[in-house]
């Protein structure tokens, strides 16, 4: 992917700059951050994480398994004991609620690898190390045609560093 | 915050609401990228301690060893008590574990910021305690290699485990939390682990802390969807924390042995479990914040707020502890009464007393303010509580099978040196894993440190809807607190 890389080294100039690239609607922005920020979701405007359908689909799957194997497993054997039920929902609620959260649990995490696109075996094109450190980073997947405007917006803005990427 | 003393009145230091704990002597990014990963440094008093751990840890080792080749027979187990130190150490170190998830998602959801500081190393200490206690049940059924027979899974005899005992229920428990505490554990630690991997000179260990960052690039895509996997792992972990504990206490409270067969049970081992959580944090985060010179991250304003935490867990359990003698009169069942009385007047009486002085009346201590904010005498109070809280364990355990029903099945119990040996070994084996962590991995979240502390600005948040105090608005950095 080709595109041009700004590092800034202060929040606001990195909002400002993401805020007017939505306007001007260059190409695909990507904003690098050493920790979450607020600031930067609002200017961003991007759609709630999607991680949520996976817990919830993981979460049913597993309450519905874990139930599953008490009862079919218990009438599979059947023995009964002191004339109680031979399934008994009350203590197999414990089994269904640990396998809930055991499956729930790695569906997040699948889901936040998935949407993530992680593991990612190679650095990307846009990286700086910087970036986990103290800086931020906005880089725009834009044509060459578009990038010397682009290049202009972020040195405008108080880029520290602006750079072409292929 | 300023603080005005009343007239009459010494200085006294602020009382702050916990979300409003913060650190002012961190000034930017760069500093904590410098100071957390200073930590990783090797030093000859860590080597030191590591021997040591390694040297318990093989005493442990040595008596399972004796242990599997001369049989279950080596303990200390008697009729009718043939639940000993093992699965008093269990106990133990799950509730251990639970104060690590209390602070890493419990008090994540309630936006408690005093967390941060302590979370990253609570929530090893769980992962760490966790895999302790696991190792008790396996040793306690004496065949350890038979101890697959309790997971559900298809095999040639068309035999399930029995899903409607507590001990089925206790794999299942136990089998997830360690899961979802090392996956909550490690996912946090996936940012901080791409910061050490860029900083990184040596090829070698750039490329391992590479594969284990799992190419981690901080945009804005990962963050998004890290914050809500994050939230929704916090709020599995919650109910979560609160089972495990009901679960372990499901071990005793099914049973009609007199003494276990209560429903305050649940609550009070939970309540338990975080106070003594708490304790092991002061024992390992004191000195941490000591020798890794972490004393303005760890603030007294951080001790104080988790001293409150104690000292309330420390009145729950008081009071369960008051409601089982309650419980035992209002009955009206002679073998009840007649055992709680035992429990602090007859044979075992010993413990009862440690009990409860170190689980109710030291913790008292921590209505003054002055010892609330003394990691000195926090620390030495932790070890009193972890002391208190295994003797907790044993008093559940040992008195009330020693002493059931008809008189002449009782009985005493005496731990032999096997049993001791595996008490420190398991000590030896929880410190092992965490001074390796501590010296491989950032004890403190780098992410989250910064997500506390004001972003670089270069207009002053004027105007650009930038929130340069951090989370937490206005903040005075003089505020007594911040430093010793």
């Amino acid at each position: 992917m080709q595109g041009v890389l700004g590092a800034f080294h202060e929040l606001d100039t990195t909002v400002a700059v993401i805020k007017e690239l939505k306007q001007k609607k260059l190409g695909d922005v990507t904003v690098y951050s050493p920790t979450i920020r607020h600031e930067i979701d609002d200017a961003i405007d991007a759609p709630v994480s999607v991680v949520r359908r996976f817990t919830l689909v993981g979460g049913l799957l597993g309450v519905s398994f874990g139930y599953w194997i008490a009862i079919w497993s218990s009438t599979y054997w059947p023995l009964v004991t002191g004339g109680k039920a031979i399934a008994s929902w009350i203590p197999y609620t414990i089994i269904g609620f640990e396998v809930m959260v055991l499956v729930g649990a790695l569906s997040t995490v699948a889901g936040m690898f998935i949407n993530s696109r992680i593991p990612r075996l190679h650095t990307t094109t846009g990286y700086d190390a910087r970036f986990s450190g103290a800086y931020f980073g906005v880089f725009i997947a834009c044509s060459p045609d578009k990038a010397p405007q682009a290049e202009e917006m972020l040195r405008r803005h108080g880029a520290q560093e602006v750079r072409r990427e292929h | 915050m300023a603080i005005n003393p009343a007239p009459g009145m010494g200085v006294r230091g602020p009382n702050i609401a916990s979300a409003d704990v913060q650190l002012p002597a961190v000034r930017d990014y760069e500093q904590v990228d410098r100071e957390i990963s200073a930590t990783l440094g090797f030093t000859k008093k860590w080597f030191l301690g590591l021997a040591i751990a390694v040297f318990f840890m093989l005493v442990g080792a040595s008596a399972w060893t004796y242990q599997i080749y001369w049989g279950l027979g080596q303990a200390g187990y008697e009729p009718p008590v043939m639940w000993g130190v093992y699965i008093i150490t269990f106990v133990f170190w799950v509730g251990i574990g639970h104060a690590g998830t209390l602070i890493s998602a419990i008090l994540y959801l309630f936006r408690a910021g005093f967390r941060t500081s302590i979370y990253r190393a609570a929530e090893a200490m769980t992962v760490f305690a966790v895999m302790t206690a696991g190792l008790f049940p396996i040793i306690h059924i004496g065949r350890p290699w038979k101890f697959f027979w309790l997971i559900p899974y298809p095999n040639w005899r068309l035999l399930w485990p029995n899903f409607k005992s507590p001990l089925v229920w206790d794999v299942f428990a136990i089998s997830t939390y360690l899961t979802i505490s090392t996956t909550f554990l490690f996912i946090g630690l996936i940012p901080d682990i791409a910061v050490l991997r860029d900083k990184e000179t040596n090829p070698t260990r750039k490329r391992i802390l590479g594969i284990l960052s799992l190419g981690w690039r901080n945009s804005d895509r990962e963050w998004r969807h890290f914050a809500k996997a994050y939230l929704f792992l916090a709020a599995f972990s919650t109910p979560l924390v609160l089972s495990v504990h009901s679960v372990v206490s499901f071990d005793f409270a099914m049973a009609l042995t007199p003494g276990w067969h209560a429903s305050i049970f649940p609550p009070y081992f939970v309540a338990g479990a975080i106070f003594s959580g708490f304790a092991m944090v002061w024992t390992i985060v004191i000195p941490m914040r000591k020798w890794f010179k972490l004393e303005h991250y760890i603030t007294l304003n951080h001790l104080d707020a988790t001293a409150k935490v104690v000292l309330f867990t420390s009145m729950v359990v008081g009071c369960a502890y008051m409601i089982e003698f309650f419980v035992a009169w209002y009955s009206g069942i002679r073998a009840e009464q007649e055992f709680f009385w035992n429990r602090v007047f007859g044979q075992w009486y010993w413990a009862a007393w440690i009990m409860l002085l170190c689980n109710m009346v030291l913790p008292m201590s921590l209505w003054s303010q002055k010892l609330r904010r003394n990691p000195t005498w926090l620390f030495i109070l932790s070890i009193f509580i972890n002391l208190g809280m295994w003797y907790e364990r044993f008093v559940i355990v040992v008195p009330s099978l020693s002493h059931e029903f008809e008189p002449w099945q009782w009985g005493s119990y005496t731990p032999s040196w096997i049993d001791m040996s595996f008490l420190v070994g398991s000590f030896g084996w929880f410190f092992m894993w965490f001074l390796l962590f501590v010296k491989q991995l950032p004890v403190m979240a780098i992410a989250e440190l910064k997500e506390i502390i004001a972003p670089r600005a270069k207009y002053a948040h004027a105007h650009h809807g930038v929130d340069t105090a951090g989370h937490h608005g206005a903040y005075d950095p003089h505020t007594p607190g911040e430093h010793d």
